[in-house]
């Protein structure tokens, strides 16, 4: 997948924060988060935007484009 | 195992009791002589109803059960969800699952250009229908299973 994403680790600066409580904070299952930090699954925009606000940062610190 | 995922596993679980027994049932009526009369499509098709009315019923019983079950067995609280991942993979399996029935209606047009009986159609039209469904929600589990 083209897009690369540092959840995992802005999850361990946030004291830790667990996928299910990422989850909550957005609205999805602990699956999705699971499936998007393997990069397995793109978000939407919408999705994506929500996660980066979670952790109180811009969307390009979160997802990096790969692609050409 | 997320809402929708849980929910392809009972779809799946109900349509294949549901194929069984419905298969069970026709073999004993054909068995009967039930179908060699002139009214054949019309015995079939009171089949075919009682067949939606067995899997609302098996629907409901798997449903409760299995959610049952799970809670038992994991501990853990169900999460009724259900989120955009689930709604691109019901998307994706719906479209595969259109695709077979599609062509599997062509062939069952196809059969019947080639001189194959209505009662035959129909019976291939139903277990299509069937078979597609089945292929719906395997093909949700499976990309649930890989992590899609």
């Amino acid at each position: 997948m083209a897009i690369e994403n540092r959840i995992r680790r802005l999850r361990f600066d946030a004291g830790e924060m667990t996928q299910k409580d990422l989850a909550d904070r957005v609205g999805v299952t602990r699956q999705t988060i699971l499936a998007i930090e393997n990069g397995k699954y793109a978000p939407t925009l919408d999705l994506a935007f929500r996660i980066a606000r979670a952790f109180g940062v811009p969307l390009d610190q979160v997802f990096t484009f790969q692609g050409d | 195992m997320s809402y929708g995922e849980r929910e392809a596993m009972t779809g799946l679980i109900t349509s294949l009791i549901v194929v069984a027994l419905f298969l069970w049932h026709l073999s004993g009526q054909h068995g009967d002589g039930v179908f060699d009369g002139p009214e054949a499509l019309q015995v079939w098709a009171r089949m075919v109803l009682l067949l939606v009315a067995w899997s609302i019923g098996i629907a409901i019983v798997v449903s409760i059960g299995f959610h049952i079950l799970y809670g038992m067995l994991t501990g853990e609280k169900p999460d009724d969800r259900r989120d955009e991942r689930d709604r691109d993979i019901e998307r994706r399996a719906l479209t595969w699952a259109w695709y077979l029935l599609s062509f599997g209606l062509l062939g069952v047009i196809i059969d019947l250009a080639m001189g194959a009986t209505a009662f035959r159609a129909m019976n291939l039209v139903l277990a299509l229908c069937a078979g597609s469904e089945i292929f719906n929600d395997g093909v949700k589990l499976w990309l649930y299973r890989r992590g899609a």
